[in-house]
């Protein structure tokens, strides 16, 4: 994605040049080439799927207005006069059915929420009175329009007081309203470009998944190796240990948003490890940590082992780390990892870390809320692997389950965050949006099924997808994927069984898969090798004689599904 | 005027036009140079992005002379000579608005 320029329509009833100069002419990653829509015509642009700025199919709109622009009866109500509350909510939900339109001619819409800055109106006792406050229906129109717009999955609300809270008394400035028709001073576009980026990263997976934190200065204040633990600066009756206190919750709070922590510091292991289970004060234990390298060799090389360690790619990560030489040095040797200046002073870092805008996603699953869980417990099995003989007794011990599922909406963003983000166990490597996928899925001769994987250690959740398609008595496999972190235990196997019996219960001539080429998904490459089915090399497809059977691992218990919607008397069929 | 004024204003200018910068494609950037021309035919801003420099300008010199000018006055328009035509003299302009300005 990162060479990819995305195409945008900025649909507003004010100016927004500048908005679409920060978006276009922003360095930061994916670009974004973005043109205007005719000034103050939302509605019209809205309804007209024929209007010039459609021609082109923009891949993402972002629809921003004023309040007082689009919603008559608020605009009165901003001239204090009286209008109820129903009156409103009443235009808020035909604004949104409006809006709604725009999610069948763009991938993604983005929709910054309503804000009156405070410069912009009376400062009142008034402000946020129940029910006629402008503040506090101004909120009421923010929660109705997000009720609106979560009925969409490629329609995005972002905060945009967030954007006039970053800008300060920069936010606005008369003199850009009054000669150029611009309601917000630059800083809100700079801020409202930078969130606009993090969500399309958010949205195509390429959000930051994993921070490396160093340990001394970082995690905590003073050098553990030197005073000991019980000597650090964490915590208790002072402000930089409360500092290192609260920028631990803060990654405690963003690993229960799926993003995964580890420890890259030059220390003695048991020194640090000890320090990290024993400070009464730490918030962050080796439970919460996905993995670490604490040793004296070079960061760059450990930033690289432990990724490797933790099936990740380079690209997923962010380094904190106190010490500048140390930062330019993974910065040089690893130019794919995020590496943000960092300040000196402890109690900002956590003001930093919020700071990052490269966490976002667009939803949560429970998936990602167990994903340090899911590392721990792989720790365990890994330990149970170097006591074990052979891999076959290994996988006997772990009382593998898969359970097959039809794709469903309750499970449609975690497979789409897997389908965008799997690189290397990727046949097809095809991106799609939540919509898109549910679009393409939604068709008789065509199934979608997820993979959840789990064994005695407890389950790593939703980790693959297989879907097929019939036609012309062809059986395809289109997507078959595999998060890394269940390799090796003939998961890939049971997917394969799983489409290939499904494809032999519709009668198909002849069963293909079709291999694309990555510069990351070797891995995938050397399974199928390795599967049984024939490899034409010239065509990169492989081929399954529907007459041979393909059992499902007798490792594996298969679950699957029955209430599933769509077909389960033909999915009863894969049972092994 | 010490020179040392007409240093710090160009200063100022010059990082509004870093800041104007980031909004503008690559070939429309405007060169942090004196001679720069800022309008007319040879210029680079359009009226939107004459707004644009005029209210970072203001921001700028606020911030290094903690002062609040106005540079998009009717003086400004009365002007014979246009202040906006080039860097330099939307420099001279400014040190002519801070002379006036006994704090400035």
């Amino acid at each position: 994605m990162d060479d990819q320029t995305f195409t945008c329509v900025v649909i507003s009833d004010f100016n927004v040049d500048n908005a679409v100069g920060y978006l276009s002419n922003s360095p930061e990653r994916p670009l974004v080439q973005a043109t205007a829509a005719p000034f103050g015509q939302v509605i019209q642009v809205l309804m007209d799927d024929s209007m010039e700025c459609w021609k082109h199919r923009p891949e993402m709109a972002i629809i921003w207005t004023q309040p007082h622009a689009v919603i008559e009866s608020f605009r009165q109500l901003h001239d204090h006069k009286t209008v109820s509350l129903e009156t409103i909510l009443k235009e808020v939900d035909s604004y949104a059915s409006v809006l709604m339109r725009v999610t069948h001619r763009v991938k993604c819409a983005i929709v910054p929420s309503w804000v009156v800055p405070a410069s912009q109106r009376a400062s009142s006792m008034q402000d946020m009175k129940h029910e006629c406050g402008i503040a506090n229906i101004l909120m009421r129109m923010n929660l109705r329009l997000a009720e609106h717009l979560d009925q969409a999955p490629n329609m995005h609300l972002l905060n945009a007081q967030k954007w006039i809270e970053a800008s300060g008394q920069r936010a606005v400035n008369p003199k850009l309203w009054y000669m150029a028709k611009v309601p917000f001073g630059n800083e809100v576009f700079r801020e409202a470009a930078k969130d606009v980026k993090a969500v399309l990263r958010g949205i195509h997976g390429q959000a930051k998944k994993l921070i490396l934190l160093d340990l001394d200065e970082t995690l905590w204040g003073g050098t553990v190796g030197e005073t000991g633990w019980e000597r650090l600066l964490l915590g208790g009756h002072d402000p930089v240990g409360e500092a290192f206190v609260d920028f631990q919750q803060a990654l405690k709070a963003l690993s229960h948003r799926g993003i995964l922590l580890g420890v890259v510091s030059k220390n003695q292991e048991d020194v640090a490890l000890e320090a990290i289970e024993k400070h009464p004060e730490m918030v962050l234990r080796t439970k919460d940590l996905a993995g670490w390298k604490i040793n004296w060799q070079d960061k760059a090389q450990n930033v690289v082992d432990l990724v490797s360690e933790l099936n990740l790619g380079l690209q997923s990560v962010v380094f904190l780390d106190d010490n500048p030489l140390e930062r330019a040095r993974v910065r040089e040797a690893l130019p794919e990892v995020l590496v943000p200046e960092w300040p000196d002073d402890p109690m900002l870092y956590r003001q930093a870390l919020f700071g990052l805008s490269c966490f976002d996603a667009p939803s949560v699953s429970q998936e990602d809320r167990e994903r340090t869980q899911m590392y721990v417990t792989e720790r365990e099995r890994t330990r149970l692997k170097t006591r074990v003989g052979s891999l076959d007794e290994w996988l006997q011990t772990l009382e593998m389950m898969v359970k097959i599922d039809e794709l469903n909406s309750a499970h449609l963003p975690r497979a789409v965050q897997l389908l965008n983000k799997t690189n290397q166990m990727n046949l097809s490597t095809r991106r799609m949006t939540e919509s898109e996928l549910s679009a393409w899925a939604d068709r008789p001769d065509r199934r979608v099924w997820t993979v959840h994987v789990s064994d005695k250690f407890g389950s790593s959740g939703l980790t693959g997808l297989v879907s097929v398609e019939v036609r012309e008595e062809i059986g395809t496999i289109v997507d078959y994927l595999l998060s890394c972190r269940v390799m090796g235990r003939k998961v890939e196997e049971t997917m394969l069984a799983v489409a290939i019996q499904y494809l032999q219960s519709r009668s198909v001539t002849n069963i293909v898969a079709h291999y694309r080429p990555t510069k990351n998904n070797a891995p995938i490459l050397e399974f199928w090798k390795r599967s049984g089915l024939r490899y034409d090399e010239a065509t990169n497809a492989f081929h399954w004689d529907p007459d041979r059977s393909y059992p499902v691992p007798p490792q594996i218990t298969l679950k699957v599904d029955a209430v599933t919607p769509g077909r389960p008397d033909q999915l009863e069929t894969v049972r092994s | 005027m010490p020179i040392g004024r007409i240093e710090r204003i160009e200063r100022a200018v010059f990082r509004a036009i870093d800041e104007i910068n980031e909004a503008r494609a690559r070939e429309q950037r405007l060169e942090k140079s004196s001679d720069t021309v800022l309008m007319g035919e040879s210029g680079r801003l359009d009226s939107l992005g004459l707004v644009n420099l005029v209210v970072a300008v203001e921001e700028q010199v606020a911030e290094e002379f903690g002062v609040t000018i106005n540079i998009a006055d009717t003086r400004a328009r009365l002007q014979t000579a246009n202040p906006y035509q080039t860097v330099s003299s939307l420099v001279e302009y400014i040190a002519s608005i801070l002379a006036r300005d006994p704090n400035g």
